[in-house]
């Protein structure tokens, strides 16, 4: 099982949450994406996508600049 | 010639600066400073902070005591002296002496009337139970966080949704109280527009104050102390309420002498502070002013407008010919709820309407600062102007960003006369952490000026909310976006597949583009356009500013 570092610091629109998605949609079962992101309505969003999308939300850490989240891929 | 009698009546703000301007100006005055209250030239607006604790002691929110203000100025100022009648012919105050009795006669040349505002207390059933207040003086909010923290307080309702009641919210609220905010009008912030106080609301909502709008406190009810309260709805347990509703000037004093009070229902003065009646100055909260736009009068009982006006009072009483002047406010503000910030400055779209003004506006979302820089946080401007002139007549901005800077500028701008053109081309201070290369304030700007041109056409949440069943909502934002939330009945169709997939739609029918924060909506509108779509617009300031329903 890999993990499956991601960078989306910058990223708005469209936003990190488009680059999760993708990158999920590529991964393996198992696999685990680490995504640091700065953009802050992704705290809301990957819950939501998560929740729809039955992947597992792990770990969700809301710094004063940076959001960071861990999702294991259905 | 002997030395000048000065009687100021109230010394919280006003009061107390009229005092110790004119005191500066001309040190030969004589000058007495009386209030019917304890305590002097506090801070009334930080007083919902020492409810929640986050101001620690009552002596952080006085100002001054009698004595420092004595020992800086030169100046006397008697606490527990309410003044009850005037003597106009005489030039006499009478004034009772509360803690005995006694009255006093208080000659006077020059009189300044600084009585202040009063909470608008509605006349219902159990108003007068325990435990049910209202925030104005520093008493109040000594009794309210000694009511919380007797730990007797699980549940508070705060009566009307304007600055003071939300403010109170927040701080009961982090003070582990159940909250729940009553409020007549359709949203909170009465003073803001639908849009942007909607927005406020849900981000409240989702801290989870309970906030309850369109709804009439018909009673409180309890056994001596406060139990619940009831409204045109429902009934709400309650063991603390404060009343919020608003607060009028007071004019008691002022009508006994005859003085002229405005259409505002507060004392009508000039621009120097002057009343009717010679040698009579009204300042303060119980003074009114001019909207610098309108021209008309208007009463905004603000800190910081009491300030000017006391400023100004001070400098025309010592030299008449002087002539300095407040000539009006804008009704600046800005307010903190949680971790959100809100601000306003000139006419809202609603009340330029009222106005009678052709009012055009945009809503756009922008960064505080540079999206690259780590910290940044996202704000949404809302700019009004007027069709015709172009001139800009109001603002308002929201976000969990810095929101007075930009409210600032643009209160600059209007008090200068400026057109959206001017608004555009303003040179800002710009480092990433600092702005966006083009500021929100520039981006507003460009985006009305294109809505004015007629170079992209536009639909404001509010709008497309009321016709969401007769346009098509096109979704432009990827897949994953569109399922997490969207408008209830859109369509989803990728920017970047646009021209492949567009031409199945009808070219004839209203389409309403809509993305995260309205640029690649912007985008893709150029697209159909080109397409040949006949009636196609930009939901303004995307899902990023979209208040209502979405799933």
């Amino acid at each position: 099982m890999a993990e499956i570092n991601l960078n989306c610091k910058g990223l708005q629109c469209p936003g990190p949450i488009m680059q999760v998605f993708k990158t999920a949609k590529e991964a393996k079962s198992g696999d685990v994406i680490n995504v640091k992101v700065t953009d802050r309505g992704f705290a809301k969003d990957i819950q939501a996508w998560c929740k729809k999308t039955g992947n597992e939300l792990l770990e969700l850490n809301e710094g004063e600049t940076e959001i960071s989240a861990k999702i294991k891929v259905k | 010639m002997m030395n000048q009698k000065v009687l100021v009546i109230g010394a919280v703000a006003a009061g107390t600066k009229t005092a110790a301007k004119l005191k500066r100006e001309n040190p030969n005055f004589d000058i007495t400073v009386i209030t019917k209250d304890e305590y002097i030239s506090y801070a009334g607006c930080g007083l919902p902070y020492y409810i929640g604790g986050v101001i620690e002691e009552k002596k952080e929110l006085v100002v001054k005591t009698p004595e420092d203000f004595k020992l800086i100025t030169g100046i006397d100022v008697l606490i527990n002296h309410e003044a009850i009648d005037i003597d106009k012919e005489n030039k006499k105050v009478k004034v009772k002496v509360l803690a005995t009795g006694e009255v006093k006669d208080f000659h006077y040349d020059k009189l300044v009337i600084a009585t202040g505002a009063s909470p608008f207390v509605p006349p219902i059933e159990g108003i007068d139970l325990e435990r049910v207040f209202t925030l104005r003086r520093v008493e109040d909010a000594l009794a309210i966080r000694e009511a919380v923290e007797s730990g007797e307080i699980k549940k508070a309702v705060v009566v009307g949704g304007g600055f003071i009641g939300l403010e109170t919210a927040e701080n009961l609220f982090d003070r582990n109280i159940e909250v729940s905010i009553v409020e007549l009008a359709p949203h909170i912030l009465p003073g803001f527009d639908e849009e942007i106080a909607l927005y406020a609301q849900n981000y409240m909502t989702e801290k989870g104050v309970n906030i309850l709008t369109s709804e009439k406190v018909v009673s409180i009810k309890g056994k001596g102390k406060v139990e619940k309260v009831v409204t045109d709805k429902r009934e709400i347990e309650a063991d603390l309420v404060i009343m919020s509703v608003g607060v009028k000037p007071n004019v008691g004093l002022a009508k006994k002498l005859g003085i002229e009070i405005g259409t505002t229902r507060a004392i009508k003065v000039n621009q120097h502070m002057e009343t009717n009646i010679p040698d009579v100055y009204a300042v303060g909260d119980c003074a009114e002013t001019t909207n610098l736009i309108t021209g008309k009068p208007a009463w905004y009982p603000m800190g910081s407008t009491a300030n000017k006006m006391g400023r100004v009072a001070g400098i025309n009483m010592n030299d008449p010919e002087e002539k300095d002047s407040l000539k009006g406010v804008l009704g600046t503000t800005v307010v903190k709820l949680f971790g959100l910030n809100a601000a306003k400055t000139g006419l809202s779209e609603r009340d330029a309407k009222k106005e009678g003004y052709d009012v055009v506006s945009v809503i756009v979302p922008g960064n505080d600062k540079a999206h690259y820089y780590p910290g940044y946080r996202m704000i949404i401007t809302k700019l009004i102007a007027d069709k015709n002139t172009h001139k800009v007549l109001g603002a308002q901005v929201i976000g969990e960003g810095v929101v007075d800077k930009p409210i600032d500028i643009i209160a600059t701008a209007i008090t200068l006369g400026a057109k959206v053109e001017d608004l555009e081309k303003l040179d800002l201070a710009y480092a990433p952490p600092f702005s966006m290369a083009m500021a929100t304030t520039i981006v507003a700007a460009n985006v009305l000026l294109n809505k004015l041109k007629g170079k992209i056409e536009t639909i404001s949440p509010v709008q497309l909310k009321d016709k969401l069943d007769e346009v098509v909502v096109l979704d432009v934002r990827d897949e994953a976006s569109n399922m997490i939330c969207s408008i209830p009945g859109c369509i989803n169709i990728y920017s970047e597949e646009l021209s492949m997939k567009a031409e199945e739609l009808d070219k004839n029918k209203e389409t309403v583009l809509v993305c995260k924060i309205g640029k690649n909506a912007y985008l893709s509108y150029l697209q159909l356009k080109e397409m040949g779509f006949k009636n196609v617009k930009v939901l303004e300031g995307g899902m990023a500013a979209y208040p209502y329903k979405t799933e």
